[in-house]
């Protein structure tokens, strides 16, 4: 059983982690979440990436959510976002991809071409 | 949508949409009455009542400026419960917020399961940071014995202080604790 005593101890860890890091978020990944984002997957593809960024301890990468975009036939459709960077949309991404795009994108900075849909700056 | 925790997820999209800050979630069952209850209720921008018939109407979205016409979220909740046996209701007022109350005949045979309400949960708090949510889970047997969870986002942050409720070691923490208490409860036989 969970309790709040484990929350606390979280607390005291985070709070020694955050000291030790200037800037709080370096990418912003933004999964569309419409009705037919959620009808194509986009639950586990949000699930998906908020493991993995769990796993792999990466506090400075922020996963959150939108509404529908207009891209309703490339559902589920997640942005990278980086400063300075150009913004990444990925398109027909599903929980595998989404991994991939961690691995290859967030932690090596190599975008994976296969499932980019546009960039812009 | 494939089962009702994706609808439920899709409402929650709706009242974020509505600037809501507090989102309260149900999940009832009854096993006296045979009766599924999810009532969604949060404290958003509201509608007014001619606004409430036509968001139930599958041809109409909030989205004016859009090309795309049609916003088929609610519709494809309400057509859900009427399927079985269900009544669904929608009240809503402008500047109070809106409430869900969706009740199914649990064992209709046409009733979509519950699906990965953990999942909903987890990502619909993580997706929304800001949002408090309140969730609470029910289970009420024939001898009125009641298995019972409740989850508070606000009592979570409480603990955290500055640390952000997003934080890898929260997330694995919220993620374990609803997926225990949703097992814990069996609120579906899987």
């Amino acid at each position: 059983m969970k309790t709040l005593e484990e929350l606390r101890k979280i607390r005291e860890k985070a709070q020694q982690d955050m000291k030790l890091r200037e800037s709080n978020t370096r990418i912003k990944i933004v999964v569309g979440m419409g009705t037919s984002g959620i009808a194509m997957g986009a639950r586990d593809v949000m699930k998906a990436l908020m493991e993995e960024i769990a796993n792999r301890n990466l506090a400075d990468v922020l996963v959150t959510q939108t509404g529908e975009k207009g891209l309703s036939s490339m559902e589920p459709v997640v942005d990278v976002i980086e400063e300075g960077k150009p913004t990444i949309t990925y398109g027909n991404i599903t929980a595998d991809k989404a991994r991939k795009i961690v691995a290859e994108h967030i932690v090596n900075g190599k975008v994976v071409n296969d499932f980019v849909v546009t960039a812009q700056s | 949508m494939l089962d009702l925790s994706l609808n439920i997820m899709d409402i929650i999209e709706n009242s974020v949409s509505a600037h809501a800050t507090e989102i309260k979630i149900l999940i009832e069952m009854t096993v006296s009455k045979n009766r599924l209850r999810i009532d969604i209720k949060d404290n958003g921008i509201g509608m007014d009542e001619k606004m409430v018939d036509t968001v139930q109407d599958p041809f109409y979205t909030s989205k004016i400026q859009r090309v795309k016409k049609v916003g088929l979220g609610i519709p494809l909740f309400k057509q859900s419960v009427e399927m079985c046996n269900g009544t669904f209701t929608l009240r809503s007022k402008k500047g109070v917020g809106t409430e869900i109350d969706a009740v199914f005949q649990y064992d209709h045979i046409d009733r979509m399961p519950l699906g990965k309400l953990a999942d909903t949960f987890c990502t619909a708090i993580l997706g929304h940071p800001e949002v408090d949510f309140d969730l609470e889970l029910k289970r009420i047997f024939l001898d009125k014995k009641v298995d019972y969870f409740h989850f508070s986002t606000r009592e979570v942050k409480a603990e955290l202080g500055d640390v952000p409720i997003t934080y890898p070691d929260v997330i694995m923490f919220i993620q374990e604790t609803i997926n225990e208490n949703i097992k814990k409860i069996q609120l579906e036989e899987i």
